[in-house]
């Protein structure tokens, strides 16, 4: 759980600063296009590498990115041992109870699990770059209706509010005896309704608060808002967008052609 | 992290109303008590220590972050020390898991909207003594007990919510005595309330120390301080800045301001009017009357 | 009093909620001078909030009656939105709703439509106001409680309202952080031409700043004065059970009682209170015999 509101860290970099959000969220998208494209796991081990790069490039931490990698590497495993089951073409290797094993099986396993090391360190590098109240308004440039907008804001906004209330409300009953930690799971489920109930009454509670603080504030008074955020797409965005819609179409055509795969029979 | 057997052979017995309750050990001993949220974090007691004995009413005053709720969940053994102890009725708290602390150690969150459910008030208040495990017939009566004492009785088939703050805040102290616990902390009875509902607090807790409870009031109302609790801890920056008698604590401005704290009101006055008599320690509107007066009698 | 110099005026305000046993307003008759600080005290449910939301123009969904004007603009259900006042909450954490201290200041403007330049201007300005200046990038949860009900105060007068409506804004605040509100009223009240009303339980500030007090109970004003008046009412405080007076005032309260003070000197506020408690047993100590008990011990 991030301590603020977003893991969103505040650096003096290019991408942080000129990039405008709805490039950052093409990236995203153009990395997940290529991500699906091919199964190779040295392209794709290559795109992570990319990705990191970026990453870098932005002055995110290496230690910030670990994590996400961390995480990666149950898919890797998960991948190695499930995958091989399925794809059989290839030269075989070994057998284990009466299943053959064979190279592209355990090529297009460790695929699998960098495909998934690739999308998750790439929203993670886009989150921690991109700022929330930038994205809001580029998804608002984008069509995003103006109310859908401040709702994702508030939503944001009350995360970490109702974390802490939830903290405080465990705390609140467990000083009545309430014991988590004992029995089954489904008697433990039936319990938690002592910090389910009172957390639901205080997030309506606050929605109700927040709804009317936010008409005092004129909120829907005016057909739509204006913004002190201005953002526009500048000439280092639209290249950037170029290279990445150019990344995409070629990324299709190759997997059409067969290039870059282990094996045309699955994604 | 498991009770020890000594724990259950000792049954506690089950107190009435009015029975006085004695018991030789301290309620808490604190003893170079530090504790911080995360080993790289800073602390937030730097060296708590202090003892305080079976039916006193203390209260614990601060500003927000100097550590005063901290230390109080330390008294229920919601936190563990990260190093120094804490013995509450003479058992370590780092040897009792916080559910069997409950027994011992009520705590009453500042706001009853983080206990209560929605469902009826006397359901509400059977939860923690039903969570001890005790028996349908001892929940039921500990429950209309409790209910009786805080004047919620003619509400116990109430749904709840339908109750306004400053009996919703009665409920929830309800629901904690319920429990019969030794030992009582509670979070800032009275803010949110008006002058009514927080003297109904105060006397509440006046009347249960009465028979014997040690109560501990983590609040900011310097003036119900000065009126209705004997004694005072000031706790400033992860420290003990103060710990004894109010009259001598509330009276010491220079050492409140240290904390960011003042005196209350009638205080302030009384220390202004020294040159005449009236004593600096004066802590209530009747103290500073009843000087004035003696001067008037003698003119 | 002319009409220039009325902010707000209220006539039989009469409001209940759906489905309550009675009115939460019963009849307020309210006249609010423009640059008055007013305070508003009185017991749970007196119906003090309930003033506070129709002042705003924001009124809840149930049965109105009478007629509300705020700085000129008529208030009723279904009016346009009241851009005459502007209200600061209890809770401070319900009432920020921007990421960063400058998103929140920014709503409301922006919903205002606003030029994204004015605004820009606009918000170091009002930080300074309310001594949070250089706090633009902060995120707003790393705010203390008295930061964050400062920053409220700053989001309602970026609204550039003639009316600032204050319910209880520092009920859920340490002490501190009271003082720090508190110094900000203060200076507004100063520095600047705008109409003040607050609902506020602490006595003792509430004193020192208002101008006058009205007492509600039970949805109706009941008493209202300058400070230094209104707390003489032996009925509504000065009493166990009775709304809380500053401790000044009690103690003078009992001495104006005894007869052994004039009315005329009867305070609220502490300095003056000090002052007058001087006076009182300087002449006490002054008389022949205390000097003659004195002689002799």
């Amino acid at each position: 759980m991030p301590v603020g509101y977003s893991i969103y860290v505040e650096r003096p970099s290019y991408i942080h600063r000129r990039l405008d959000p709805r490039t950052k969220l093409a990236a995203l998208v153009a990395v997940f296009v290529l991500a699906l494209a091919f199964n190779h796991p040295a392209v794709l081990g290559g795109l992570v590498l990319l990705v990191l790069l970026i990453g870098r490039l932005a002055q995110v931490g290496w230690r910030s990115m670990a994590p996400f990698l961390a995480g990666s590497v149950w898919f890797i495993v998960l991948g190695v041992v499930i995958w091989p089951l399925y794809v059989r073409s290839g030269s075989a290797l070994f057998a284990i109870g009466g299943q053959t094993i064979t190279v592209d099986g355990l090529l297009f396993g460790l695929a699998m699990g960098l495909r998934v090391a690739l999308m998750v360190t790439a929203a993670g590098v886009w989150m921690m770059t991109t700022s929330p109240q930038k994205l809001t308004v580029g998804l608002l440039h984008l069509g995003l209706p103006y109310k859908a907008g401040v709702a994702m804001t508030a939503a944001i906004r009350f995360v970490p509010l109702l974390n802490a209330e939830r903290a405080t409300i465990a705390e609140a009953q467990q000083a009545r005896a309430l014991n988590l930690r004992k029995g089954n799971p489904f008697a433990r489920a039936i319990k938690s309704v002592a910090i389910i109930g009172p957390l639901f009454i205080r997030a309506i509670d606050v929605a109700q608060g927040l709804a009317i603080a936010m008409d005092a504030r004129a909120f829907g008074v005016r057909d739509g808002r204006t913004s002190i955020v201005e953002l526009q797409l500048t000439r280092a965005d639209r290249a950037v967008l170029l290279v990445l819609l150019g990344a995409s179409l070629v990324a299709i055509a190759l997997r059409l052609l067969g290039i870059g795969l282990i094996t045309r029979d699955y994604l | 992290m498991r009770a020890t057997a000594s724990d259950h052979a000792r049954p506690q017995p089950a107190l009435s109303q009015g029975e006085r309750v004695l018991d030789a050990r301290a309620s808490i001993e604190v003893s170079e008590l530090v504790f911080r949220y995360t080993p790289s974090g800073s602390d937030v007691l730097r060296g708590i220590s202090l003892r305080i004995e079976a039916g006193e009413f203390v209260a614990l005053i601060g500003q927000n972050g100097a550590g005063k709720t901290t230390l109080a969940k330390h008294f229920n053994g919601l936190l563990k020390p990260t190093s120094g102890s804490i013995r509450v009725m003479g058992r370590d708290t780092r040897t009792v898991p916080v559910a069997d602390m409950a027994r011992t150690v009520g705590y009453v969150y500042q706001n009853p909207d983080h206990q209560i459910f929605a469902q009826r008030v006397r359901a509400e208040a059977a939860f923690g003594p039903r969570n001890l495990g005790l028996s349908p017939a001892e929940v039921e009566r500990r429950v209309d007990a409790a209910l009786e004492l805080v004047g919620l009785q003619e509400h116990a088939d109430d749904f709840a919510f339908s109750l306004g703050r400053g009996q919703r805040q009665k409920l929830a102290v309800a629901s904690v005595l319920a429990m019969e616990p030794r030992v009582l902390v509670i979070d800032e009875p009275t803010t949110g309330l008006d002058q009514a509902g927080a003297r109904g607090i105060l006397e509440l807790l006046s009347r249960w120390n009465a028979e014997g409870r040690t109560i501990i009031a983590i609040t900011h109302d310097m003036a119900l301080v000065a009126e209705r609790i004997p004694r005072t801890i000031v706790v400033s920056d992860g420290l003990i800045l103060a710990d004894g008698a109010t009259r001598v604590v509330l009276s010491d401005a220079p050492l409140l301001r240290q904390a960011f704290l003042r005196p209350p009101q009638v205080t302030r006055v009384a220390q202004q009017l020294s040159e005449f008599g009236i004593r600096p320690d004066t802590l209530t509107v009747t103290e500073l009357l009843a000087q004035i007066r003696e001067q008037e009698a003698i003119a | 009093m002319d009409d220039e110099a009325v902010a707000i005026r209220v006539r039989d305000l009469r409001f209940r909620y759906p489905g309550a046993a009675r009115d939460a307003l019963a009849g307020v008759n309210l006249d609010v001078h423009r640059g008055e600080f007013l305070g508003i005290t009185g017991p749970s449910g007196a119906g003090k909030s309930t003033l506070c939301l129709c002042l705003k123009g924001l009124i809840p969904a149930g049965e109105f009656s009478g007629s509300v004007s705020v700085a000129g603009q008529t208030v009723a259900p279904g009016s346009a939105y009241v851009d005459g006042s502007a209200l600061v909450f209890q809770n401070p954490e319900t009432q920020i709703i921007g990421l960063t201290v400058a998103e929140d200041l920014a709503f409301g403007p922006e919903n205002l439509r606003r030029e994204p330049a004015w605004i820009r201007g606009a918000i170091p300005t009002h930080l300074d106001l309310v001594r949070l200046g250089g706090y633009q990038d902060t995120d707003t949860y790393r705010l203390s409680g008295g930061q964050k009900q400062r920053l409220a105060i700053a989001d309602a007068l970026i609204l550039e309202p003639a009316i600032l409506i204050l319910d209880e804004p520092t009920s859920e605040l340490d002490p501190i952080g009271k003082d720090e509100v508190f110094d900000v009223l203060e200076r507004l009240r100063h520095e600047r031409q705008i109409t003040v009303i607050m609902v506020e339980h602490a006595a003792e500030q509430l004193a020192e700043m208002a101008d006058r007090i009205i007492v509600m109970q039970d949805g109706m004003v009941v008493d209202q004065g300058p400070p230094d008046q209104l707390y003489l009412n032996p009925v509504l405080f000065h009493r166990p059970d009775a709304e809380r007076a500053p401790q000044i005032s009690e103690v003078l309260f009992q001495l104006v009682q005894a007869g052994l003070l004039p009315a005329e000197e009867f305070t609220a506020r502490e300095q003056q209170g000090i002052e007058r408690l001087r006076a009182f047993l300087a002449e006490r100590q002054r008389s022949p015999l205390v000097l003659w008990e004195r002689g002799r011990g």
